[in-house]
């Protein structure tokens, strides 16, 4: 970090990129919450979770805007679309979405990221790092999770296993007595 | 880079004994899944017991044999240096000892998915169903256990928080009686628990931003050269500190500690507040005092007062509980603030901080003797419904059972720290490293504290021996073999670091003497 | 002259002296563990252990005058406790703790045999015994201990036993409720004497008093003060001197032989003991000491002045007690030439003291259990050997020429005129009073009309009960001449404590001597005229606003409530403390107790993981913030 940070003006074509796209990010969270369509919710989520992953392709780590893509994108929002078909919450707009709650939970939304901004902001105003093409690419990442972060890895693998028995000790129901 | 990845160094033989542990937990998902039913408490058990006693032999063999290592292991993820092997024995040692409680009665649940009170519940009991997967997860968790104090940088030290409580959560679980206590004992622990590794991990995050890396070492180089970034370095490790604080149940993160101690089978609290309390202390004094060691201007002030509020707390709440467990339970916390003391204890000189830590460490072995032998006998006194837990049931057990109050009393006493149990020398150690080190008002709240503590242990051995019996008191099991060599254990342990604590202070103080390696 | 050095001694009667120790505790432990198997003998048992233990120390004490007197301090390793940290645990034989252990073990046995026949148709007598010898052990431990950690265990130890035996009719609310009494206020002179240790051995780093001693005039001032003050607060504790004297008239409350053994004659003298003791570190000290000489004076007023006003004859005697402490400590605090009479005084304290409980205890026995002295009268002729012993113990206890408390309290008042007049005439008054409020003890008990009440038929006790009192009145004659006169205790003493620079000379015609006698003469020729020869009336008259003073323990309870008990309620009401039932009924009513404060409780520990939830994210903010602050100092 001991790079001598360049201007900000001109911005370069990637600044300008990923600008937009945290502007579709924060325009798509925002319709998330706002819609009144429980279906349309999850599909602006899509779109959020996407403009993250091209947040991460701009700035070079690519594996993990690839992860976003497949996991937030794929698996979390498809579980979340199955979740609400599955308990038959109505589709097209519903009024009850809202909670009396909202402006209290608006403002604990803004006062964290005033927080988050203010942190990241006081740490980081001097800090700069240059893009480096290739270095989120899975093989350098792979590399480093199999060599430097092999045993944290193994750890959480064990710990994932953890969780399927525990998951299997709460829920299977078919246990029969010893004798 | 030609397209291979390099391969890892590890050195297996310096993390064999946690291997050992997670490699039987994983032969015994497989027993599991392939045993006959009949057979899988038959193979578990001395699978149990025998990869803990082996892990424990491993360990013993490394130290002695083998001698300290200076650095660490596994690609710089685990230090498995003096204090870590120390730790590593006390918590194979605590581990067993609670699994041979685990195996004395029937304390688990028949069916973990049967609602409470429902005809399946009553069908699975008819049917003598039993969870044996207990044993597995039991090992997962000690196998954090063993990870969460030797991890050498952050992230390691996340993932060991993990696999350390992830199934304890699942075990709070599992009680066979007041089952929906526990329960919701269950659900409480893993809220909070997961809200607290949320700090945690938010704070590794920061100090990553600050540091530009997760290793203890490295980030300890940081804090003496980077400036200008004191924000994140704050935020940073005040969140990590919540995140540790939490584990061992310092106030004001201790709410959890009363009701998850109530509310678990019993043989698992034994396990929570030995083995989970040593490894949590081992990795605070770890991130403390390498990771933030520079930093110690700023956080023994704050430590400071979470010392204070939380032998305060835990000494004047545990006065007002009728739940023994609940009793032990804020006694618990109040132990974790006397321990606390011993963490502030810090000084220019290595002598000091070697001081401390042996202290530390002598204090963990005696006080997780004695409470798992205090939970042992819990286990043994009994009323129609399950334990006996309200202490007025307790009244009078004096005359009916002397030699089993007596035990209790004597844990008690060894709580409040008379001399000549193991719980004197473990506060004197501490408290006397604090002294040295500088921190004398401290060590006048502890000892304040302490009395107040005594005021309430010496209460229960009054009631149990000067109060009359109940016509329909509670009735005392004939304890099972394991139980009754987990109370023998623990009443030996006791007697013998009150009365001739010398071997294992030296222990202590070798293994402290090399600190922690960077 | 500097005390003698410690020698390592092994061999003979001293080099058992565990054994003093060992007898009493292996009794205890037998008639504790033993269970109902052991009521037939328990008691013999008990008074075997405790005549055991006197023959040792006899023994013992033998062995040391075999010594050259810079020899007598004898010090037995007994085992390594922990080499580096603490200290090796040993005792030390030397005058001081032989003279206690003389004192323990013989005034011990008396007693043991006594409580035979006063505790012969009590259903918990075998553990009254029982408690008796873990008594005595522990007493032993404290003054034979050659280090503070040792000494502190027989500390805890003594207070153990005496909250056991105060609470001994635990069926009695006021019983449970003064042991819990004693056992509080004793907590807080503990810690005193705790904090003591521990900066004793972050200054020394050592507990041994071989090595701390001759090291003190190493400290600094300061230091020096702060542990004499610590110690000092110990000592407060457990003898009962102002201002934690308060648990000491409650603890009437135990059976009498306990009053007359744990409450007067040994276990309130262990705060004089340790004062003695650590003379060296007092004498480098001499705020500390100028502390405890007003401690002292002070207690012994107040003592006095408290017995004046009390119709229990326990806790006339108990407010007698107080005083007589006052002036061991009075002595102890003016060093060397106030060691030996301290020590002398307490000794002979202890017999006339234990004698006059013990009567008292006699007396109670013939009246059903009756304490209140306005329901007594012209009890002489109908116990004429109690009356006789009391008597003796009467004359000793107020000073009348040539019995042992003349020679002792009168060694006390002169050197304290001779130290500092104020203190001097202080103590002269003292004795005044002393006179008085005895005297109406015993015109009230003895003599005057019968006032006894209901189907009270009192008789003489068995043998078995006067015999020790004739025993300990015989002590009471003749042991102060014997020590003082010739200065033979003070030559005897010096190894352990040292000598003054000039011993003092017994002077039976000085001024001082002359006016405290005439003092007490007018005390007791007005308590005759008030109690003696007038009526003295059935229900205690209202008195002026002083008797009222005086009735209520001159407020103490009151100043503790206000002082400690309240902020204390205060401040824990947080967590519902000293629930009025929880401090109540603790051995009967515990449960109920708790089952009120729990209710209140909840309030803190809802129970709902939202609000844990909150509390942690408090706390972090909290954390958070203070790192800010400390971190920005």
């Amino acid at each position: 970090m001991t790079l001598q940070a360049p201007g900000f003006w001109p911005p370069t074509g990637p600044e300008i990129v990923f600008l937009l796209l945290g502007v579709v990010a924060l325009g798509s969270a925002l319709l998330v919450v706002t819609t009144r369509q429980l279906v349309h919710a999850a599909l602006w989520l899509v779109v959020c979770f996407g403009a993250l992953a091209g947040g991460y392709l701009v700035l070079t780590a690519e594996f993990v805007a690839w992860v976003q893509v497949l996991i937030y994108v794929g698996a979390v929002v498809v579980l979340l679309l199955f979740g609400i078909m599955l308990t038959r919450a109505p589709i097209g707009r519903s009024a009850d979405l809202d909670s009396g709650n909202r402006w209290a939970a608006a403002l604990v939304a803004l006062a964290t990221a005033a927080v988050l901004v203010t942190v990241v902001v006081s740490g980081f105003r001097t800090a700069y790092a240059p893009l480096d093409p290739g270095q989120g690419a899975a093989k350098p990442l792979g590399s480093s999770i199999f060599r430097t972060w092999v045993l944290p890895f193994e750890a959480l693998s064990v710990l994932l296993l953890a969780a399927l028995v525990g998951a299997i000790v709460l829920s299977r129901t078919d246990i029969q007595g010893r004798k | 880079m030609n397209g291979t990845i390099q391969a890892p160094t590890i050195e297996y033989a310096l993390l064999a004994p946690m291997l050992v542990v997670f490699g039987a937990a994983i032969v015994g998902v497989l027993v599991e899944a392939f045993a006959p039913r009949y057979l899988r408490s038959a193979i578990h058990v001395p699978l149990t017991l025998l990869s803990l006693a082996g892990a424990f032999a491993l360990t013993i063999w490394q130290a002695a044999a083998k001698g300290i290592p200076t650095k660490a292991a596994a690609m710089g993820a685990v230090a498995v240096d003096g204090p870590a092997l120390f730790i590593w024995g006390t918590i194979l040692v605590l581990a067993f000892v609670s699994v041979l409680l685990i195996k004395g009665e029937d304390h688990f649940v028949a069916a973990a998915s049967a609602v409470p009170g429902s005809a399946e519940e009553e069908q699975a009991l008819h049917e003598g169903a039993a969870h044996s997967e207990i044993y597995p997860l039991v090992l997962f968790a000690v196998g954090g256990m063993l990870l969460f104090p030797a991890a050498n940088d952050l992230l390691v030290a996340f993932v060991a928080l993990e696999v350390m409580s992830l199934p304890l959560y699942l075990l709070c679980g599992l009680a066979r009686r007041r089952r929906l206590l526990s329960q919701e004992a269950a659900v409480k622990y893993f809220l909070l628990g997961a809200f607290s590794s949320a700090f945690f991990l938010y704070g590794t995050a920061l100090l990553y931003g600050y540091a530009g890396s997760i290793d203890l070492a490295k980030i300890s180089t940081a804090v003496g050269s980077v400036g200008g970034q004191d924000t994140l370095l704050y935020i940073g490790a005040a969140m990590l500190g919540v995140g540790l604080l939490f584990k061992i149940g310092a106030a004001p993160f201790q709410a959890w500690k009363p009701d998850v101690y109530q509310g678990a089978p019993t043989p698992i609290t034994a396990l929570m507040a030995s083995g989970t309390l040593v490894a949590a202390f081992g990795a605070l004094v770890r991130v403390f005092w390498v990771g933030l060691g520079g930093l110690d201007w700023d956080w023994r002030p704050v430590l400071y007062g979470v010392a204070i509020l939380t032998m305060v707390v835990g000494a004047v709440l545990a006065i007002t509980q009728t739940d023994i467990k609940r009793m032990l339970a804020y006694s618990s916390i109040a132990h974790g603030g006397f321990l606390l003391v011993g963490v502030i204890a810090t000084g220019k000189a290595a002598a000091q901080n070697a001081s401390a830590l042996s202290g530390i460490l002598f204090y963990l072995v005696a006080y997780g003797f004695t409470t798992v032998g205090a939970f042992a006998v819990v286990t043994m006194v009994r009323d129609a419904g399950g334990e006996a837990w309200h202490l007025s049931r307790w009244a009078g057990l004096g005359k009916r059972s002397p030699l089993l109050a007596g035990i209790f009393a004597f844990f008690l006493l060894a709580f409040a720290g008379i001399p000549l149990t193991s719980g004197f020398f473990g506060k004197y150690a501490v408290f006397q490293a604090a002294v040295s080190g500088g921190a004398l008002p401290l060590v006048i709240v502890g000892v304040v504290a302490s009395a107040v503590a005594a005021f309430f242990y010496v209460r229960v051995i009054v009631l149990m021996f000067f109060s009359d019996p109940a016509a329909d008191g509670p009735s005392i099991v004939l304890p099972s073999r394991g139980t009754a060599a987990v109370v023998g254990l623990a009443v030996l342990a006791t007697v013998v670091l009150g009365v001739y604590p010398q071997p294992v202070l030296d222990l202590a103080h070798s293994a402290a003497q090399s600190l922690f390696v960077r | 002259m500097e005390p003698a050095e410690f020698i390592t001694h092994s061999g003979g009667a001293i080099g058992v002296a565990w054994l003093m120790i060992a007898l009493p505790l292996v009794g205890a432990a037998v008639l504790l563990l033993g269970g109902r198997r052991t009521d037939r003998f328990g008691h013999l048992l008990g008074v075997v252990t405790a005549l055991a233990s006197f023959v040792v120390a006899v023994l013992a004490f033998v062995q040391l005058l075999g010594f050259a007197p810079g020899e007598r301090r004898r010090g037995i390793a007994l085992y390594d406790f922990i080499p580096g940290m603490a200290t090796k645990v040993g005792l030390l034989v030397d005058p001081l703790s032989i003279s206690f252990c003389l004192l323990i073990t013989g005034v011990g046995s008396l007693i043991h045999i006594y409580s035979i026949g006063y505790m012969a148709h009590d259903p918990g007598r075998r553990r009254f015994f029982a408690y008796l010898n873990l008594f005595v052990a522990a007493m032993l431990l404290l003054v034979l201990a050659d280090n503070y950690v040792a000494l502190f265990v027989g500390w805890e130890g003594v207070g153990l036993a005496s909250y056991l035996l105060i609470g001994f009719w635990q069926h009695k609310p006021s019983a449970a409720t003064a042991a819990k009494k004693a056992f509080i206020v004793n907590r807080v002179g503990d810690f005193g004497l705790l904090i003591g240790i521990f900066t004793i051995f972050a200054t020394f780093h050592s507990l041994k008093f071989a090595e701390v001693f001759p090291a003190a005039h190493g400290a600094s001032q300061g230091t020096l003060t702060a542990i004499g003050l610590l110690l000092l607060v110990g000592a407060c504790g457990k003898s009962a001197q102002l201002p934690l004297q308060s648990w000491l008239l409650d603890a009437m409350e135990g059976p009498t032989p306990v009053s007359a053994l744990i409450h007067a004659a040994t276990m309130v003298t262990a705060g004089v003991y340790l004062i003695v003791r650590s003379g060296v570190i007092f004498q480098a000290a001499e705020t500390a000491q100028l502390v405890v000489t007003i401690v002292g004076v002070a207690t012994l007023l107040a003592g006095a002045i408290i017995g004046t006003a009390k119709d229990d004859i326990k806790k006339a005697l108990a407010g007698s007690t107080m005083s007589q402490i006052g002036y061991m400590v009075l002595a102890a605090g003016i060093g060397p030439a106030g060691y030996a009479f301290a020590i002398a005084h307490l000794i002979t304290h202890g017999f006339f003291k234990a004698d006059l409980f013990l009567g008292a205890g006699s007396v109670m026995h013939a009246m059903n259990d009756e304490v209140n002295m306005r329901k007594y009268g012209a009890l002489r002729k109908a116990m004429p050997v109690t009356f006789a012993t009391f008597l003796i113990g009467y004359l000793a206890i107020i000073g009348f020429p040539l019995l042992s408390g003349y020679f002792t309290k009168d060694g006390i008042i002169e050197t304290a005129m001779e130290h500092n007049a104020i203190l001097g005439w202080l103590a002269v008054l003292g004795a005044g009073i002393t006179g008085f409020y005895m005297s109406r003890l015993v015109f009230m008990t003895f003599f005057g009309a019968k006032r006894w009440e209901g189907d009270a038929h009192p008789h003489e006790s068995p043998a078995v009960m006067t015999w020790p009192l004739i025993i300990l009145s015989a002590g009471a004659i003749f042991l102060g001449g014997f020590l003082i006169v010739g200065n033979r205790f003070m030559t005897f003493l010096s190894p352990a404590v040292g000598l003054p620079e000039h011993l003092p000379e017994f002077n039976p015609v000085s001024l001082t001597g002359l006016v405290t006698l005439a003092l007490v003469a007018v005390g007791a020729v007005f308590a005759w005229f008030r109690y003696g020869a007038a009526e003295v009336p059935a229900v205690a008259p209202r008195g002026s606003f002083l008797t009222a003073f005086a009735r209520r323990d001159l407020y103490g309870d009151a100043l503790n409530e206000a002082l400690f008990m309240r902020p204390g309620q205060w401040l824990t009401r947080l967590a519902v403390f000293f629930d009025n039932r929880g401090i109540d009924g603790v051995v009967n009513g515990l449960a109920a107790g708790i089952g009120g404060s729990s209710g209140r409780l909840r309030r803190i520990q809802t129970g709902f993981v939202r609000s844990y939830a909150l509390s942690i994210f408090v706390g972090a903010a909290l954390l958070v913030g203070a790192w800010f602050v400390v971190g920005n100092l």
